[in-house]
């Protein structure tokens, strides 16, 4: 039973055995070449990879664990996902004996029921043993894979019923034994693969964690196994000292929050999750006791790996940015994960979609419980589209193409206190590197007709919410599209008095009389020059937006993020002239007015 | 042969270097930052009187002055350029803005949104169309871009950047909306994208586009003043511009594109370095600067400094031209030092030149990385500093480190300081990594080359944490920047777009693409004076596997003279895949013989050679050893212990010393680590060896 193996993979380990002690200086030093090393780990697949989710998306994640299955260190990458490698690591680490682990070995393991995230990532790692033949440390690197050779391409379906639909589950399967590749278990992963560059893309996941275990060895070398057994304790105790500093200056109390996700590809409307933060001194408990747990939920099943990775990624944005990003920070938190709910599912379920829905809204409902005493920080670290509209079809040789529609955008870029929202996304996806018009077109048989913000989409606020783009996209050629809508009827919430984030929206064969909104999951083939308009949600705003700065909304407005209605009707401020003169002023006394009007109506 | 002149121009001091024959003369003035063409004619005025002429003959005797200089880049840390509008693709203007998604820092939610160069209420959409083959999908609709150009006009822009899709194709309708802005605004600054940067994707050549229109009115005016006053004074050549690519060019070359003057700093560094590093028979390098504030380091394969275009995101925008690869780590001389929740961090801050370190005796509080290197005795309060025009002083600094690191760390002064000395150590360390990484480069392959005021002073500790078993520091260490802009040659290097499967690749296209650029670098290259036929042309292509995102640049051909394309022949493509899969496994650990590698384009360097610097290397003097001018109190990475010193100017070719040693020079100081010996060579440079297997 997965629970069982959950508990037993999520379980604190102990610090590495060892009589050294070590100098925080000679630590620090030593968390330095772990993020460098992983930086490099991630760097050589990002060149070398084939699959534009690796190498545009940047979806590669390197991490180095210690002998006890500890996250010991990582590089850039998403957040959410840089804290996932570690539990597919300790299935592996399990079976050291049965698997005979040694010196020159890599293994892959995707399985959400064994520690994994969801099918796609695949975790490689490569152990690191010293003189004795002792485990040390393990290189490991995650990265999302262009296909899992399930039923559909691309390993995500709108209606999957269990994990096997979704395509090959590895617990673990050692590829290189003592630096040997095992051809036979290679062989049959590319098979089970429908992109022929997916042989490159393992290559190059094999070739980088040797790399890394490489590097780590010639550290093992130059600093002696002891001191950096020593180090890694001392970082881990540190980042968990540190975090809980934070947690013992936030006041204690108990802080809920519950979000909800339209529905699920089947139609079950308004999945949940729930959570409480509870602050005790320097204890943080985040307790997802009462999230959804309905049986019939189609594909909203986020995998327990996956719910404690969102989770410590929202949290670790709400802290010092400095502190130490490792095991540390499971040791300062405790986490109540519900077994069955849609955030630990019973084995077998699927597992791609959860990793969008509900693994982003246990990041924002944490977000919104702690917004009342974090307003700096509270910036939702989510990406709230079901999915992009992703499409497929075949070249004049038969050979299978997918543009997976990760295309230039705006969406969710939410305030905070003293910020404004800005940019394409929240900040732990800004090493997700979207693609661009001019690539796309020269591959595939796609037309971009336009793609900017649209004015009035990020949530009204004291600090305002990037607003959101509007995608229309043409294909030239008879494709067949996938795509699952949410966020139109529970948008990204605004917070401390903020306006929500508009809400999402996507059309089909715009311009036709067949025209319509993809109101949920659609599986849907399109003729050659079938136009889509995907509106993405903007951020939401932050606190009331009667008190913003009125300059501010005259700029916006002259920016066109605002318009001169919205001005009035959601921030209160009277304008005259026009946009086309660039003349708008501000009427002083009639916003005056206004704003007092509305401030007394409200309450 | 007359003279040459080599300039840099720093946040504090102008560097130059004059050459004569085989002669190099070095000098430094203080910056003048208001118009830093003056500090350029003072220098200049100075190296006259030092050969005993007035300013007049001496320029009149001057073959070349090249220069590189860093105003594109106060432009952007100061955000003082043109008021700028952007045209684009209608649905296309906020690319600018959404970066492609990317942030700094994934972590922390408080960083806030770069200052636009060009903010949206500018930035304009105009109805127009072209595809991805060059075809025109929907015509340009001149009467909107008109109303477009009439609210820029309206908003008072100086600098207009145009950019649409796939204008590196077919620029018919970039061209077109450059005449309709001319006609309405005659006397705005045009940038346009397929001039600036001829290639795709929209998001780097947009941004390009438009940094290029932001300093291009500040970078023209400067040069255009610049050669005035040298004008005026009596100098009659061309004035040689550095790049960020490494190479020279004229102002006209630059009219077009003075974006690629930006971070042209520390390119004339690396150039100097593959020049030096080519005499002293090591062409595999890790160059180092550091200096007061900051710490650049920089690669060169083969000799070669290769400049790489793309990704190069600099003050927080995108640049894509070809850049000299430097990563810049704020670690100086000036980095301050400070213990916090048990761990003590060094720089980025820095103590700047005002205050400067506690050691300056200038009012400084805060302990910094010179102060630390006093303590340790690396650096001496009896020496003269920087050249004698003060000396350091030991007062308040024991109680600045106490405060700060010694104090919070729980440990004595002399502890903090070597702790502060370790970490900037690791810092650096991490930073070359960081940089190999992104080159797929080995440290311990490289030779280790070191300048800058500061750093001798750690190069050869770094090269031991590196694995690194050799290192050199040139005699003219501190003033090695300008020595650099005179070793850098005329060169042009651009690239096109052409995305094709590589054994699909159309000849004719092929050849037509290169002819076009080879056609551009003649034309500027031979109105700046050089010989048709002494251009030398490496022509390149860029080839990936499919769905890979970025490109390895493999050699195609190098002639002399640049119109020979008869290497592009029906079995170029063969070959090319060939040398790609080859390169591949090299850089990546593997080729994939299975998978047909695209064509993403070409590629031209084009160059041509003038008078450099002739460095020499050789170790033939008789080996000797030196006498110690006395001994000090210094830790050198394994305690206290008397180290003996030496004075560097005594020091002859032949002069073998072993760490641990100090040597002091008139700018700088060389520390010789135990484990080392320091070598003079023939041309009294500095070459320090570790003995093998001493761990």
């Amino acid at each position: 039973m997965s629970y069982e193996v959950n508990r037993r993979l999520a379980a604190r380990r102990p610090a590495m055995t060892t009589s050294t002690t070590v100098d925080p200086v000679t630590a620090h030093i030593v968390h330095g070449a772990f993020e460098t090393i992983c930086f490099e780990v991630a760097t050589h697949l990002g060149r070398a990879a084939s699959s534009a989710i690796i190498n545009q998306s940047n979806e590669r994640n390197a991490s180095i664990i210690d002998a006890h299955g500890r996250l010991a260190g990582i590089s850039v990458g998403i957040p959410q996902l840089l804290f996932i490698s570690p539990l597919a690591v300790r299935w592996g680490l399990e079976n050291q004996e049965a698997d005979d682990w040694g010196p020159g070995d890599v293994f892959v393991g995707n399985d959400p029921d064994f520690g994994g995230g969801h099918l796609p990532d695949y975790t490689v790692y490569a152990p690191v043993f010293d003189d004795k033949g002792d485990l040390v440390l393990i290189q490991a690197l995650q990265a999302h894979q262009g296909d899992t050779g399930g039923k559909d391409p691309g390993g995500f379906s709108v209606d999957s019923t269990d994990i096997f639909s979704e395509g090959m589950g590895i617990p673990v399967l050692k590829l290189l034994h003592r630096g040997t590749p095992r051809r036979d278990a290679i062989a049959m992963l590319v098979r089970n693969n429908r992109f022929p560059s997916f042989a490159g893309d393992i290559a190059a996941m094999i070739s980088a964690v040797q790399a890394g275990a490489a590097s780590l060895q010639a550290l093992l070398d130059s600093y002696g196994v002891e001191t950096i057994k020593a180090a890694v304790n001392h970082n881990i105790d540190q980042t968990a000292q540190r975090f809980r500093a934070c947690v013992s200056d936030w006041p204690d109390g108990e802080y809920p929050a519950e979000v909800w996700i339209d529905q699920d590809t089947a139609g079950n409307p308004d999945i949940h999750v729930k959570v409480n933060c509870i602050v005790d001194g320097d204890q943080l408990t985040v307790d997802m006791s009462g999230s959804d747990s309905r049986p019939e939920l189609v594909n909203v099943w986020n995998t327990f790996s996956n719910t404690r990775g969102y989770a410590m990624a929202q949290l670790a944005s709400m802290v010092d940015p400095d502190i130490n990003k490792n095991e540390g920070l499971f040791y300062a938190v405790d986490m109540v994960i519900p077994e069955g709910s849609i955030l630990q599912p019973p084995d077998n379920k699927p597992a791609a979609l959860g990793a969008f829905h509900p693994a982003v809204e246990v990041g924002e409902a944490i977000c919104i419980a702690l917004s009342c005493i974090l307003p700096q920080r509270s910036v939702p670290q989510v990406y709230k589209l079901g999915m992009p509209n992703a499409v497929i079809g075949f070249d004049d040789n038969g050979e299978m193409w997918m543009d997976q529609g990760v295309d230039v955008r705006a969406s969710d870029g939410s305030a905070a206190q003293g910020l404004d929202g800005w940019g394409a996304m929240c900040a732990g996806l800004g090493n997700l590197i979207l693609a661009t018009a001019e690539d796309a077109e020269s591959r595939f048989p796609v037309l971009n007709h336009s793609r900017e913000m649209t004015t009035d989409t990020g949530g009204a606020g004291r600090w305002r919410g990037q607003p959101g783009t509007c995608n229309v996209k043409q294909v030239l050629e008879p494709v067949s599209a996938m795509t699952w809508m949410v966020s139109r009827k529970h948008p990204l919430r605004g917070l401390n008095g903020g306006d929500d984030a508009s809400p999402y929206s996507n059309h089909f064969l715009v311009g036709t009389a067949q025209e319509f909104e993809v109101e949920n999951a659609l599986n849907a083939q399109l003729p050659a020059g079938a136009i889509t308009r995907y509106q993405y949600g903007g951020g939401a705003g932050f606190e009331n937006p009667l008190r913003r700065d009125p300059v501010a909304v005259k700029e916006d407005v002259l920016d066109e993020y605002v318009s001169v209605q919205a001005a009035h009707d959601r921030y209160g401020v009277v304008l005259t002239g026009s946009v086309e003169n660039f003349d708008i002023e501000i009427d002083s006394a009639k916003t005056q007015a206004l704003r007092e009007r509305r401030l007394r109506d409200n309450a | 042969m007359g003279y040459r002149i080599g300039i840099d121009i720093g946040g504090t001091f102008t560097d130059f270097a004059l050459m004569h024959n085989e002669t190099l003369v070095l000098h430094k003035n203080l910056s003048t930052p208001e118009d830093r063409s003056l500090g350029v004619l003072q220098g200049i005025e100075r190296l006259a009187e030092l050969e005993g002429l007035s300013l007049r003959d001496m320029l009149s005797r001057v073959d070349a002055i090249t220069h590189g200089t860093t105003v594109a880049d106060n432009t952007l840390i100061e955000m003082n350029g043109a008021i700028t509008g952007l045209l684009t693709t209608e649905g296309f203007r906020d690319e600018l803005e959404l970066r492609r998604g990317y942030k700094e820092d994934i972590w922390d939610v408080r960083l806030g949104p770069p200052t636009a160069i060009v903010p949206r209420r500018r930035r304009l959409g105009v109805p127009e169309r072209v595809l991805f083959d060059g075809t025109v999908h929907s015509p340009l609709d001149e009467d909107a871009a008109r109303r477009a150009i009439a609210r820029l006009a309206k908003q008072g822009v100086e600098s207009v950047a145009i950019c649409t899709l796939f204008s590196f194709t077919n620029p018919a309708h970039e061209l077109r909306l450059a005449q309709l802005v001319k006609e309405q605004m005659p006397d705005v600054y045009l940038s346009l994208s397929h001039q600036v940067l001829p290639k795709s994707p929209e998001f780097e050549r947009v941004s390009t586009t438009a940094v290029n229109g932001y300093v291009g009115p500040r970078v023209s005016q400067y040069i255009d003043r610049l050669v005035e006053r040298l004008t005026n004074a009596g100098y009659q050549k061309q004035l040689l511009l550095m790049q960020s690519n490494g190479g020279v060019m004229t102002r006209d070359y630059l009219r077009g594109s003075p974006v690629r003057v930006l971070a042209s700093g520390p390119a004339g560094g690396v150039i100097g370095s593959a020049a030096f590093g080519q005499a002293k028979n090591a062409c595999e390098l890790l160059c180092v600067d550091m200096g007061g504030t900051s710490y650049d380091v920089s690669v060169i394969r083969g000799g070669q400094a290769p400049a790489q275009s793309g990704w190069n995101w600099h003050h927080r925008h995108l640049v894509a031209v070809p850049m000299v690869q430097v990563e810049t780590l704020g670690a100086g001389g000036g980095s301050l030092c400070t213990a916090e929740h048990g761990t003590l961090h060094v720089g980025p801050e820095s103590a700047g030149a005002d205050p400067g370190p506690v050691c300056y005796g200038r009012g400084g509080t805060h302990p910094t990385v010179t102060d630390a290197i006093l303590v340790l005795g690396l650096l001496s309060e009896e020496a003269e500093f920087a050249g004698g025009s003060f000396q350091l002083t030991r007062e308040g600094v024991d109680e600045a480190l106490r405060q700060h690191v010694a104090g919070p760390m729980g440990y004595s002064v002399e502890d903090a300081a070597f702790d502060c000395w370790r970490v900037v150590n690791a810092n650096m360390t991490q930073a070359v990594r960081r940089l190999t990484a992104e080159k797929g480069s080995n440290p311990k392959d490289l030779t280790l080359l070191a300048y800058g005021g500061n750093g001798p002073v750690f190069a050869a500790i770094q090269a031991q944490e590196l694995g690194i078993d050799r290192v050199l520091v040139p005699r003219t260490s501190p003033g090695f920047s300008a020595t650099g802009a005179l070793a850098a040659q005329p060169s042009i290097d651009e690239e096109r777009s052409y995305i094709v499967p590589g054994m699909e690749a159309d000849i004719d296209r092929l050849r037509q693409l290169w002819l076009e650029l080879a056609e551009h670098a003649e034309r500027h290259l031979v109105k700046a004076g050089f010989q048709r036929d002494a251009i030398h042309c490496r022509y390149q292509l860029n080839l990936r596997y499919p769905g890979q995102n970025w490109s390895l640049t493999v050699d195609a051909a190098e002639t002399l003279g640049s119109g020979d394309l008869s290497f592009v022949t029906d079995t170029l493509p063969a070959q090319m895949i060939q040398r790609f899969h080859q390169l591949h496994e090299v850089q990546y650990g593997h080729a994939r013989d299975g998978e047909a590698p695209e064509i993403t384009g070409v590629r031209l360097l084009a160059a041509t050679n003038i008078p450099r610097p002739t460095f020499s290397g050789g170790l033939t003097a008789e080996q000797k050893s030196a006498v110690p001018g006395r001994q000090r109190r210094a830790n050198l990475g394994e305690g206290f212990q008397d180290v003996p010193i030496y004075y560097g100017p005594d020091l002859q070719p032949g002069h073998c010393i072993p760490g641990p040693a100090i040597i002091e020079e008139a700018f700088a100081t060389i520390v010789v680590y135990p484990g080392w010996t320091t070598y003079l060579d023939d041309a009294r440079d500095y070459e320090l060896r570790r003995i093998p297997n001493r761990d």
